[in-house]
């Protein structure tokens, strides 16, 4: 399975898995309330017959009150007394929350009943019983919640696997093609272009006539861009995917060694270059940070005025490539790294560098400053955590 | 003439011993055979809350009617319907506030 595929498939099954989740606990929210109702509705006969009788007592005692003050008690149930106002006349309660907008409510391991009454008896208006609540039902919604739930979660986790390759196979296949297609032709383009540079070195261009060199000259540059770009292309499109092979590279020799294969290009522009090396390490894949040297050296070779100059400055966890270049404008700058984005018509490419130079840069967590001054030149710095 | 100046001293004294309540009320409703307490159920019966019951009663005594009174046909119909009482508003209230302390259930069952 591709990265890139296997990310999609995460992330279609952490939205996926959110989602049944969020509708599990919907349902079982709407469950439990229908069932607290239901527990309710069945208490409510029994307490309203209370009530009743309650409200019988409470009668008589409004009429002897002269004589008795004892408020009326019940071992099946406990009751309060509260008027017009809302204020406590009498309260037996274990539970003190008293809710006057509900005819029968749960607060806490009770059960309120909210009689009103039509004959205010010793100036009671509301009558409230309550009841323990044993939570013998909220244990059976529980299980079946508990129960139920994994079931459904687990079936809809299945369903969203077949879901999700169903919906994934069409694409795969158009990546698959694609990939197959893409790996081919790069493979027949590398082949001319590796014979074409490969002979370009051999040939020995002493014995040349000067006109015949330039010509020479040319055709080596513009392999090299080709084979720069064709690199960059086959990084986008096959290598990002392959595994990294973690290794502790030693900059200063790939620097040299680019640097190197660049100057051909340099040459071309009459650039100078400016050097100034020192033992530099970093653990990374040697072929993403060959991809990350060659852009930017590449950029400030392409983006050089005639006869300027190029410069590579390397100390450990710290490089900088500078170049006396047509420069960026500062608003320019935040966008730099988007793909597709050129600043330069004029030079070839695809504007592709600089998106794998952020992609390489973002991975190994370097971080970038670019100081750019319009018409004078742009420094590309780049620095990491160095553990020498 | 300065033993009848001390008979009225005497009772001038006596009658600003006595509360509102008792200066008003007890007097007249102490030949009635309904007791004030009987009278202050009626009002807690119909009206509730002490708000409600004070504004009950000071509505009757300041227009008593028959269609508003609590107490029964029966005892309309033999005692008739009071006079409306004259008493500034301020003695009014005081003798109100304290008919619903001293009958006021609030506080007294157990």
């Amino acid at each position: 399975m591709l990265k890139s595929e296997r990310k999609s498939l995460l992330r279609f099954l952490a939205l996926y898995t959110a989602m049944v989740l969020l509708l599990i606990v919907v349902i079982s929210a709407f469950y439990y309330e229908t069932q607290k109702k239901l527990m309710l509705s069945n208490q409510r006969a029994t307490m309203a017959k209370y009530a009743y009788i309650q409200t019988k007592r409470l009668k008589v005692l409004h009429h002897f009150f002269d004589e008795q003050r004892t408020y009326p008690r019940d071992p099946r149930f406990k009751s309060a007394i509260y008027d017009i106002e809302y204020k406590k006349i009498f309260s037996l309660l274990d539970d003190p929350n008293v809710r006057f907008d509900k005819e029968i409510y749960l607060t806490g391991n009770h059960i309120h009943l909210v009689k009103t009454l039509d004959e205010f008896y010793l100036g009671t208006r509301y009558l409230i019983i309550e009841t323990e609540d044993d939570g013998v039902w909220r244990e059976e919604i529980w299980s079946h919640i508990l129960g139920y739930g994994i079931l459904t979660f687990f079936l809809f986790m299945i369903f969203g696997l077949f879901l999700a390759r169903m919906f994934v196979r069409p694409m795969k296949d158009s990546i698959m093609l694609l990939d197959r297609f893409i790996k081919d032709t790069t493979h027949e383009l590398n082949t001319p272009l590796s014979a074409i540079l490969a002979n370009i070195e051999m040939m020995d261009t002493d014995v040349m006539v000067e006109k015949n060199r330039k010509k020479l000259n040319r055709i080596n540059i513009a392999a090299k861009t080709v084979s720069t770009l064709y690199k960059d292309l086959t990084f986008l499109t096959l290598e990002q995917e392959k595994e990294d092979r973690i290794e502790h590279i030693d900059l200063k020799a790939l620097i040299l060694d680019r640097a190197e294969y660049f100057s051909v290009l340099a040459e071309s522009k009459r650039l100078s270059c400016e050097l100034d090396l020192k033992e530099a390490y970093i653990d990374a894949d040697r072929r993403k940070i060959t991809r990350l040297v060659d852009n930017l050296i590449s950029n400030a070779i392409k983006y050089n005025k005639r006869d300027g100059t190029v410069g590579i400055k390397l100390h450990p966890g710290y490089l900088e490539i500078w170049d006396t270049g047509i420069g960026i404008a500062k608003e320019k700058i935040p966008f730099m790294f988007d793909r597709y984005m050129r600043f330069n018509e004029s030079e070839g490419g695809f504007g592709v560098g600089l998106s794998i130079v952020k992609m390489i840069i973002d991975e190994y967590s370097i971080k970038i400053d670019v100081i750019s001054t319009k018409e004078e030149g742009t420094r590309m710095i780049l620095r990491w955590k160095d553990e020498e | 003439m300065k033993k009848s100046i001390l008979l009225l001293m005497f009772m001038l004294f006596l009658g600003y011993g006595e509360d509102a309540f008792e200066r008003n009320c007890v007097s007249c409703h102490s030949r009635l055979p309904a007791t004030l307490q009987e009278i202050f159920k009626r009002y807690l019966l119909v009206y509730s809350g002490e708000k409600n019951v004070k504004a009950g009663i000071k509505h009757y005594l300041l227009y008593p009617s028959k269609d508003i009174s609590v107490m029964s046909d029966l005892f309309i119909s033999t005692y008739g319907i009071k006079r409306p009482v004259s008493l500034e508003e301020k003695e009014l209230d005081e003798a109100i506030d304290i008919y619903w302390e001293r009958f006021k259930v609030f506080g007294k069952l157990k």
